[in-house]
């Protein structure tokens, strides 16, 4: 939504000083002084700050020989992210934290029953860290920011180009592709992930599930993220994809699957399609096809066969038609089989 | 300040630090002036500090005013303003480029004013406009800024999420989708927010 929010609320004149207020406003000192000591006192960014290159170079090399031979675990626990104390009693590393605290690579933030807490995601994000939960920071680089949650709750709100944020569970690693979700473990990965914005992918043992917008995921121990399914999926295609996903329903799960879904559940079975023994893979396709038809160049032979592009275009179909639906929903009535307003 | 910089806003009024550079004739100004800036934060980036320094006498003023209003605390928005350059200088590695350097430095202070309020909601004062409406006063035009220190007042005993998302939208003209990315609050409880500082806004203007 581009347009801006109409003000029905102040009187012309008033948003007309709203508007004239000053967008500058110049500090009552000379702030420089102070940012410039603190720049130089803990130098941990891009330049040298008043440091020349030739005491630094000669530290570099210094520092990479003592990498060289092996200090491993200085290179692994380099990094830190701020954390903040938004409830209770919060422990960084074991220790109680105050108001605000560092959390280092090899860290871990533990909330009990009363306590919250929200880390600083680098520059990108936030996670909150929600009562009764352990998370470890595992890597603090720009290229990689990773949390491990052990058990326990987390809300992750990032704004980041996609896969450089991820979150290790015991029962997979759910990647960032632009997005926010609610994320809970139990200690031995049964879990739930919930869709809040954008996409997240789930992956473990080999399994990939993409969860949208609007959707959720169940995860269990040794067999990674399940299909994922609507908000407002039906109950018995809910009991379906779990029975298939975690209690062997095999073929029988999958017909009920079938059943059940509607037209909006196509991620569920665009997801099923890929999960399900060859011999159901028709049965999984023809559905789908005649819930949501196949975009142009997407063929049943291909699709059972597996062809990587012809999933990926139905696959982009699909998530183009829930993303219309969602966003405006309340707006239009939008056809689940084309994405089109009816 | 650095030599030879002077100071102008391009076209979405951001600031620039603008050394005059007789190989950008054939740029429009906006060209000119982001090519400049370029130039300052690549030199930022290698560890120049003047070129640093340029970047904050660019920018100060827009920071200060964001984190003042943010915070409602004068004391407070002066640490902040440090916070927020100390922070960028840290993490000057990671721009890239994709946007101007303002757009960046801004939600990077949006963020680390919004995480710093969060953790001190404790704060029972805020006395920034009353306590020197001057400062107001100087920024602005003469004939308004009766009326700007009173509005100023106004926003500064706003509750505090209320008057977050006001700065936000109807100040600093972020949509609410974008206040929502910054901060971690859904787009709908921004438009509450936004909703409810008018309404008291109005009640405490006409009082």
């Amino acid at each position: 939504m581009n347009e801006r929010e109409p003000d029905t609320e102040l009187t012309p004149e008033q948003q007309r000083a709203v508007g004239e207020l000053p967008r500058r406003i110049e500090p009552p000192e000379d702030l420089w002084p102070g940012i410039r000591d603190r720049i130089r006192q803990g130098n941990r960014g891009v330049g040298s700050g008043g440091w020349s290159w030739r005491f630094w170079v000669p530290l570099a090399i210094a520092a990479s020989l003592l990498l060289a031979v092996g200090v491993r675990l200085a290179w692994v626990r380099t990094g830190s992210w701020s954390v903040e104390r938004t409830a209770g009693a919060p422990r960084v590393d074991g220790a109680l934290m105050g108001t605000s605290g560092t959390l280092r690579v090899g860290e871990w933030v533990e909330t009990d029953d009363s306590s919250q807490a929200v880390i600083a995601v680098g520059t990108i994000g936030h996670v909150d860290v929600r009562p009764g939960s352990r998370v470890r920071l595992v890597r603090a680089r720009d290229t990689d920011h990773r949390l491990a949650l052990a058990y326990g709750a987390i809300h992750a709100k990032v704004d980041a180009p996609p896969r450089i944020f991820f979150v290790e569970t015991p029962a997979g690693t759910v990647i960032d592709l632009g997005c926010e979700y609610t994320l809970e473990t139990d200690s031995v990965g049964r879990g739930l992930i919930h869709v809040t914005g954008g996409y997240v992918e789930f992956a473990a043992n080999g399994v990939r599930s993409i969860v949208p917008l609007g959707a959720y995921a169940m995860t269990r121990p040794g067999r990674g993220p399940g299909v994922p399914y609507l908000e407002d999926a039906p109950a018995a295609l809910r009991a379906a994809l779990e029975s298939f996903d975690f209690n062997q329903g095999g073929a029988a799960a999958v017909r009920q699957a079938l059943a059940a879904a509607r037209a909006e559940d196509a991620l569920s079975l665009w997801h099923l399609l890929v999960r399900v023994e060859s011999a159901q893979r028709g049965d999984v396709y023809d559905r789908l096809a005649a819930l949501v038809p196949p975009p142009a160049g997407v063929t049943r032979e291909g699709a059972l066969a597996q062809d990587p592009a012809m999933l990926e275009r139905y696959w982009s179909l699909i998530r183009r038609i829930e993303f219309r639906r969602i966003i405006l929903k309340g707006i239009r009535d939008v056809d689940p089989r084309t994405g089109l307003a009816r | 300040m650095v030599e030879g910089v002077e100071v102008v806003e391009d076209d979405e009024g951001w600031p620039f630090p603008c050394k005059p550079d007789p190989g950008a004739r054939h740029l429009t100004p906006v060209a000119t002036i982001a090519r400049a800036i370029d130039d300052l934060v690549r030199r930022a980036q290698s560890g120049e500090e003047a070129a640093f320094e340029a970047l904050y006498r660019a920018h100060a003023g827009r920071v200060f005013a964001l984190c003042l209003r943010l915070s409602g605390d004068r004391t407070r928005a002066v640490e902040l303003v440090q916070d927020v350059f100390v922070r960028c200088w840290e993490r000057l590695g990671s721009f890239r480029g994709e946007s101007a350097f303002g757009s960046w430095l801004y939600r990077l202070a949006v963020n680390l004013v919004w995480m710093a309020n969060r953790g001190d909601r404790r704060r029972e004062a805020r006395v920034l406009p009353v306590e020197d409406p001057q400062a107001l006063e100087r920024s602005g035009d003469a004939t308004t800024a009766g009326v700007s220190v009173d509005l100023e007042r106004a926003i500064g005993s706003l509750p505090d999420g209320a008057r977050e998302v006001f700065v936000l939208y109807d100040i600093e003209g972020y949509r609410h989708e974008e206040i929502a990315r910054m901060t971690g609050i859904a787009v709908g409880t921004s438009k509450a927010q936004l909703f409810r500082a008018r309404r008291l806004l109005r009640e405490k203007l006409e009082r």
